[in-house]
């Protein structure tokens, strides 16, 4: 017979392998975890005001416990930790790994290697709104803030692909990629001709910053909606994961596996536009964090999301956080634009990718 | 386990494509589909394991209507080996073949075990570890069908199951499914082939079912040129036997 049949007895030791697996993904989260505690820690204490990795970690701790360690460190040094670097890291965590997560759904929703959070038009909608506060000015537009209008032009966007994606009830992903891609086009030129009318020179300098992406204006209380929102995504797209490994398998082989692959796309879609659109509206559209990181963590874990998922948002947490720390520092007291720092990293690492035979495969296929 | 299609109409964008297919399938039995391309076979099965929905007529398996069932329920009574093979990812054989449990509710010892004696069956136990990617087709489909029997169900639906396979491997194919006694209904190409394997027999041709029943009274010269338009000759000995290896 053809195949490498074993005897029974063999059979014992073939289970050694996928231990070994279990084993080599148990050390990969535990390395993982303690990148991202590390890198943010780095970020922490990097910047114009220096402040000590163990003094940044005091200042943290007194917080968190007033009273317990011995005051070390300047009021300006705590103010820059506690109120602006530490948000800003936390920010950054979400930020990665939420774009990264919504990166591999959409890869296995739209059966496309190449899929990324900006495909569906949410975060080009974002933009728009974005675009629209701080060129036309807030009380333009009855006083939103900008990550108030960003979210609003996310879930506008977000019902426009909706409904154009949508035939009798059903949405299929090569509907959903065209709708997606049409709607980017148009709410890019809308605001690119809201850029173009707009007086003042300052105005488009910031919007243009923000559109490629920036966590400098993090806060304490810009953490909670995003915090919340990709913690319940990540519990049900965990719960989920095989349907969601079904579903890469096929839309068919999904049904006739049990998956009701009509109500798991849309919830799918909602979700990650949410996500999307909470998450652009804080931070502005990064590129390439969403492409690149799922796409590693299943060269190091395989194709099953019960591991992609948790390894991608760890991947992805600690990534933009090195990110951010490089933005923050390579050009002081000038910040980078975030999406040049990843496309710095993602291009490189895309056109490694692409000369892969699976995704030129995938994609001939998909 | 009975299978059951009375008067199943399918259509795909308003064309029809199914016309009041009648057809049975009962407990332990191998039913062959054979008829040209294009004439409904696939679309016929595709609207039994509910990827598609009849614009008439019922699909009853066990006496419920399939299209009524949960999709859960539905999946733990058919199970699927069709030509799509999944996409060029790295699934490992275990991750595919434990798909078939997504049915159920999760008992990954258990789920491993099944997993382990599914891919023993098919003749590629130890292989939870290979990537699928790296199978041969023969394999392949091998792994489909131990994800399929891993899904525990009495019904088996094969669309074509060996049509990217050499004769070799679709003589083994067959033989394996044969002797899982599993109720099957088989889309095949070749002929001889289902005449060989198969209790009865449905013919398709141009969306409707002309004629069931064993092949030897099915297969008619008249028939398969009328269906085929080729001149069908009986000859009483099986053409291919497969080797003892």
């Amino acid at each position: 017979m053809t195949g490498d049949t074993l005897a029974p007895a063999a059979r014992l030791a073939s289970t050694t392998p996928s231990g070994r697996r279990r084993r080599r993904y148990i050390l990969l989260v535990a390395a993982l975890a303690v990148a991202v505690v590390a890198s943010t820690w780095l970020a922490v204490s990097i910047g114009a005001v220096h402040v000590a990795l163990p003094q940044a970690w005091a200042i943290v701790a007194d917080h968190l416990a007033p009273g317990v360690v011995a005051r070390t460190w300047t009021p300006v040094q705590e103010q820059i930790v506690w109120e602006y670097r530490l948000p800003r890291a936390l920010l950054a965590l979400l930020v990665g790994a939420g774009l990264s997560v919504v990166g591999a759904v959409l890869q296995a929703l739209v059966r496309n290697p190449l899929a990324d959070p900006f495909l569906l038009g949410i975060s080009s909608g974002a933009s728009c709104g974005a675009v629209l506060v701080l060129v036309l000015g807030y009380s333009t537009l009855g006083g939103l803030s900008l990550s108030g209008a960003a979210f609003a032009g996310s879930l506008l966007a977000l019902g426009l692909v909706y409904v154009l994606a949508q035939r009798a009830g059903r949405i299929t992903p090569s509907r959903l990629v065209l709708a997606g891609v049409a709607l980017a086009y148009l709410f890019q030129s809308l605001y690119s001709f809201v850029l173009q009318q707009a007086q003042s020179g300052r105005a488009a300098q910031q919007v243009l910053f923000w559109l490629m992406g920036s966590l400098g204006g993090a806060r304490w209380e810009m953490l909670p909606l995003p915090s919340a929102v990709l913690a319940a995504g990540l519990v049900y797209l965990l719960l989920q994961h095989r349907q969601l490994n079904a579903l890469t398998a096929g839309e068919e082989t999904a049904v006739s596996l049990g998956v009701n692959v009509h109500r798991l796309r849309l919830t799918l879609f909602v979700l990650t536009s949410l996500l999307v659109g909470v998450l652009v509206a804080t931070s502005g559209a990064i590129a390439f964090v969403g492409l690149i990181v799922p796409h590693a963590a299943r060269l190091l874990v395989g194709a099953d999301h019960r591991r992609v998922l948790p390894v991608t948002a760890l991947l992805g947490a600690a990534f933009l956080q090195l990110v951010d720390v490089a933005a923050r520092t390579v050009n002081a007291p000038q910040e980078l634009a975030l999406s040049i720092v990843t496309a710095l990293f993602g291009v490189p690492f895309f056109l490694w990718l692409l000369r892969r035979r699976s995704v030129d495969r995938a994609v001939t296929v998909g | 386990m009975r299978l059951d299609l009375s008067g199943v109409s399918v259509r795909l964008d308003g064309r029809p494509i199914v016309h009041e297919a009648d057809l049975v399938v009962d407990d332990g039995e191998f039913v062959a589909l054979v008829g040209p391309n294009g004439c409904g076979k696939s679309t016929l099965m595709r609207t039994i394991y509910r990827a598609l929905r009849p614009s008439a007529g019922l699909i009853t398996v066990d006496g419920d209507d399939v299209h009524r069932l949960s999709w859960r329920e539905s999946a733990r009574r058919t199970a699927v080996v069709a030509q799509e093979t999944p996409a060029e990812l790295d699934f490992t054989v275990g991750e595919v073949v434990l798909m078939g449990r997504t049915p159920y509710e999760r008992a990954a010892a258990a789920d491993e075990e099944r997993c382990a004696r599914a891919l023993d069956r098919v003749g590629l136990g130890g292989g939870e570890e290979r990537g699928y990617a790296t199978l041969s087709g023969g394999e392949k489909q091998r792994a489909l069908i131990a994800r399929a029997l891993v899904q525990e169900t009495r019904l088996l639906l094969l669309d074509e199951p060996t049509s990217h396979l050499d004769i070799r491997h679709q003589l083994e194919i067959l033989h394996l499914v044969r002797e899982l006694g599993v109720a099957t209904l088989a889309v095949l190409h070749d002929l001889n082939q289902a005449a060989a394997f198969c209790d009865r027999l449905y013919v398709m041709s141009a969306g409707r079912v002309l004629a069931g029943g064993p092949p030897e009274q099915v297969l008619t010269p008249e028939l398969i040129s009328q269906v085929y338009g080729v001149r069908a000759v009986r000859r009483t000995q099986l053409v291919f036997e497969r080797l003892a290896l």
